[in-house]
């Protein structure tokens, strides 16, 4: 019975004993667990202290960002003021009703003559006044000061002219102007412009090209039809002056410089009409009519005809004109013969670009009653061009006039321009 | 007493200047009183080279090519219009890069609603010409740029360019402000396609 009962008290220990261990074995889980969340929470604690250690820097940081934007934006804004300053001067100075400007051009050149007879001789300054009124009147005016051969400054007023814009296709010109007749002398002739450094024979002053004039002219252009137009100018002037020989029975000239005298009291009528099928094609034809008269004579015909001509493709400009003045005989008169000069000349000229430079060919031909004044000319050239409008010339002409006079000798030529 | 042939005379210069007071009698074609850039371009290359050297737009401000293209419109013979046009492309053309960063202009990106060939018709033919083998002195024939990429080509239409040996640069979008990148975009396809 005892052994029963020991029997039975160890069962009921043992079983007690297998429950018990389990539940102790349990519990040291619990701890570990706890313990191990406890230190996890430690870590995360740590962490959030981390981020918010690192957000309480960041959102420092911003507030630095901040205080740049706003200098930025102060900055810009202060820019912004100083553009808006500066629009409103600026729009002030384009809506001001008078503008000026200066425009013009100088050459500096030296000259060598056959026989040996070598000089600087050009020294010559151009200045180009504009000032415009609105889009309605513009004053245009060009003096040409030049030093002499004696050093004297030689001081020319070469056009004054005020222009009324009457509408689109018209404008008033009143003045001294260029003279409309032929392209060379209104729009070729300045230094900068001319491909060579002289000018053609027979276009230069009181030779077959009227030089100016002074008076009233109508200028302005119109569309035919695209891309045909048209441009026209249409003048009444003083009129040229005569100009007798040494001997006094020759007219040897016609003065056109432009005078503001009209002893004569004749005036003159003339004009030129350009015409272009294609935009790089223009054909002009001018003409020109009156009465001129030597002091205390009769009248005489005047008559002045021109044709010229202006193609060009890419870097190739080829032009020709051609000019003639005639003065008509006068029986009565102390030079009673009719007086007759020609002139007229072709130049192509080509761009060697990329390069900066340009090669001139011309050939001029200037015919007149007075055989010393004629001559045949052959001019070559070589530019180079700094800019469009900034050029040195070397050019060297073959003449061919009267023997031993000076449009005989050939010349070479060194000239530098700048037009502004 | 007035002869015959100076009657003649007087008579058309009558008949002329009736014309002029009349300009309704001139049929102008898209005749406004605003200069246009795109036509002035053209007039620019068809007018100023008829005497003269081209001059570069950059060479003067706004203000100062008023009185030069109208002492122009006086010795060229120009009408009214074709002056404007001139003047308005001068005045777009000297247009710098630097300003159109300060108008803010360079971050507009939407097309104009013209196609590239219509583009290239109004803004780069005067200079480029119809075959792009450039129709004034300088300009380069286009096929000889297109090896470049278009990354570097549309970088030298936007901001302009100075081709080696040109007697002057391009202007930044060939003078048109009003050129958005999606035009400029638009035009270069149309050239790569037209010019290969």
């Amino acid at each position: 019975m005892k052994n029963i009962s020991r029997k039975v008290l160890f069962g009921t220990l043992f079983c007690l004993g297998m429950i018990w261990v389990p539940n102790l074995t349990s519990a040291e889980e619990d701890t570990a667990a706890m313990k191990a969340r406890i230190e996890a929470l430690e870590k995360e604690l740590a962490e959030v202290k981390a981020l918010l250690k690192e957000q309480i820097q960041q959102s420092a940081t911003k507030e630095e960002v901040q205080a740049v934007k706003k200098d930025v934006v102060e900055k810009v804004q202060a820019v912004k003021k100083d553009v808006e300053v500066a629009k409103t001067e600026q729009a002030e100075w384009k809506t001001y009703d008078s503008t000026v400007h200066l425009a013009g051009y100088g050459a500096v050149g030296y000259t060598n003559d056959d026989p040996m007879n070598d000089r600087f001789n050009q020294v010559q300054f151009n200045p180009i006044f504009h000032y415009l009124f609105k889009d309605l009147i513009l004053l245009e005016s060009e003096l040409e000061l030049a030093i002499e051969d004696d050093g004297a400054t030689e001081i020319v007023l070469e056009y004054l002219t005020i222009d009324w814009f009457m509408n689109d296709y018209m404008a008033l010109v009143g003045g001294k102007f260029l003279s409309p007749l032929g392209q060379f002398r209104q729009n070729l002739h300045p230094a900068w412009i001319n491909k060579l450094p002289s000018a053609p024979s027979g276009f230069g002053h009181d030779q077959a090209a009227p030089v100016a004039d002074v008076g009233l002219q109508l200028r302005g252009g119109f569309p035919i039809g695209n891309p045909m137009y048209a441009n026209y100018a249409l003048f009444v002037t003083n009129g040229p002056e005569l100009e007798l020989n040494m001997a006094g029975d020759e007219i040897e000239a016609v003065e056109t410089a432009g005078v503001v005298s009209n002893e004569d009291e004749n005036f003159l009528f003339g004009g030129r009409i350009g015409f272009l099928p294609i935009p790089s094609l223009e054909i002009g034809a001018s003409a020109a009519f009156g009465d001129v008269a030597l002091e205390d004579e009769s009248d005489r015909d005047y008559e002045a005809w021109g044709f010229d001509t202006h193609w060009w493709w890419r870097n190739l400009d080829i032009f020709g004109e051609y000019i003639q003045q005639e003065v008509g005989s006068l029986a009565s008169s102390v030079a009673p013969d009719e007086q007759e000069w020609e002139a007229w000349y072709v130049q192509a000229s080509y761009k060697l670009l990329p390069t900066k430079f340009e090669v001139v060919a011309r050939y001029s031909d200037y015919d007149s009653t007075h055989a010393d004044q004629e001559q045949e000319q052959w001019a070559l050239g070589l530019n180079y061009l700094f800019a469009p409008n900034a050029i040195a010339k070397f050019a060297y002409e073959f003449n061919d006039g009267l023997d031993g006079e000076p449009t005989d000798d050939d010349r070479l030529f060194i000239q530098l321009t700048y037009g502004f | 007493m007035i002869k015959p042939r100076y009657k003649v005379i007087l008579t058309i210069y009558g008949l002329v200047f009736g014309f002029a007071l009349y300009p309704g009698l001139v049929k102008a074609d898209d005749n406004t009183k605003n200069g246009d850039i795109a036509r002035g371009s053209q007039e620019w290359a068809n007018n100023c080279a008829r005497c003269h050297n081209m001059r570069d737009p950059k060479e003067f401000r706004d203000d100062l090519w008023r009185p030069i293209v109208n002492h122009m419109r006086v010795r060229a013979g120009l009408t009214g219009q074709q002056t404007r046009d001139i003047l308005a492309f001068l005045q777009s053309s000297n247009y710098t890069v630097v300003a159109a960063a300060v108008e803010g202009d360079t971050t507009r990106t939407e097309s104009s609603g013209l196609s590239g060939e219509q583009i290239y018709k109004q803004t780069c033919v005067a200079c480029h010409g119809a075959d792009g083998k450039g129709a004034i002195p300088g300009v380069p024939d286009l096929r000889t740029r297109l090896s470049k990429s278009d990354e570097t080509l549309l970088q030298s239409i936007k901001n302009g360019f100075q081709s080696p040996g040109s007697p002057m640069a391009m202007p930044p979008k060939g003078g048109n402000p009003n050129l958005t990148d999606a035009d400029l975009e638009a035009v270069l396809s149309y050239i790569r396609q037209a010019f290969k």
